[in-house]
């Protein structure tokens, strides 16, 4: 299961994403890190690729977006409908018991997570034993870097890369930076 | 706790600081009605204001009737605080204190420079203080030097 390289047009995000080296999606452990500036399509390529992809292939996700704040709400409601007591549960705590309870998740999805927790960390800690593969949009790389490069070898950045106008629509290049081991 | 909850930020700092929050920047769908809810009318020249000062953060499609929702996160960071600067000038704001919860954060490296260097004249120019909310704790805020 990939994600072809090749040009994407996503017309209602005003964005053709030309990706250069496609993403094995298979279940082997790697993590990429997505970067880029603000409004090159990093959001929009998971919203509108990777995670159709993975519904296509009925691959199981944790997806944390930008909005975790209001997705907080949902998730604590979710939780309780599992019958699980989450009531006075703090954020943490809240997305570890999800993170529990997704035994068959194999993929890990963070957007941003960092400005809420400088040190995401835990995150991978309490997922490693059953997801192999993550997604990170960061801004933040280089804190960081040391950290997740010892607890996997794996890691794979990804530039996302504004490279002209056509009209509406802003062409990024998506660009896997070498070594990539994934 | 990390991801604040609104009403705790606020009922502490709202009567201190012009607090901008990530999750909730703009109470409209566009700049040109965040403008009229602003001022009670519309105005052109603060919009074109914002726009053009827009293109130096490399944002070449904002637009006065463009939906918020279509911007990515750190665009919409980046716009909440243009419009901010843009207000102060129209008005000769002056001796204000603001706060940025979880906004800094949310915007790439180059254009959080250039951000920062903007806030920070306005120490300057107007004697207005920038702090931002530390990424763990509301409490560990810095102001911008």
């Amino acid at each position: 299961m990939k994600i072809g390289g090749g040009s994407y047009t996503l017309s209602d995000r005003n964005l053709v994403l030309e990706i250069e080296a496609g993403f094995d999606l298979s279940g082997q452990r790697c993590r990429y890190i997505l970067l880029g500036e603000n409004g090159s399509g990093k959001t929009s390529f998971l919203e509108k690729i990777l995670l159709p992809a993975l519904d296509s292939h009925d691959v199981d996700y944790l997806y944390i977006g930008q909005d975790i704040r209001n997705q907080l709400y949902t998730l604590r409601a979710l939780l309780a409908t599992m019958g699980l007591s989450v009531i006075g549960a703090g954020e943490r705590e809240l997305l570890r018991v999800w993170a529990a309870h997704s035994p068959t998740a194999k993929v890990l999805i963070m957007d941003e997570f960092d400005k809420y927790f400088s040190d995401y960390e835990f995150m991978f800690e309490w997922t490693k034993t059953v997801i192999p593969l993550s997604f990170v949009v960061t801004h933040h790389d280089e804190p960081m870097r040391p950290r997740y490069e010892e607890s996997t070898g794996r890691v794979c950045r990804v530039r996302f890369e504004p490279i002209g106008q056509d009209g509406r629509l802003k062409r990024v290049r998506i660009r896997q930076e070498q070594p990539c081991p994934c | 706790m990390a991801i604040y909850q609104l009403q705790s930020i606020l009922d502490r700092y709202a009567d201190d600081f012009l607090v901008l929050e990530i999750n909730h920047l703009f109470v409209s769908s566009t700049l040109r009605e965040e403008i009229w809810l602003l001022q009670k009318k519309d105005d052109e020249d603060l919009l074109r204001r914002i726009i053009h000062a827009a293109r130096n953060y490399g944002l070449d499609e904002i637009g006065a009737d463009r939906d918020f929702e279509t911007y990515s996160g750190g665009q919409k960071a980046i716009v909440a605080c243009l419009l901010v600067m843009a207000a102060v000038d129209r008005h000769d704001i002056r001796n204000l204190r603001i706060l940025l919860i979880n906004v800094l954060e949310s915007i790439s490296g180059g254009n959080r420079r250039l951000l920062t260097a903007d806030l920070r004249q306005l120490k300057t120019s107007r004697r207005i203080r920038v702090f931002t909310g530390g990424s763990e704790l509301v409490e560990q805020m810095e102001e911008l030097a």
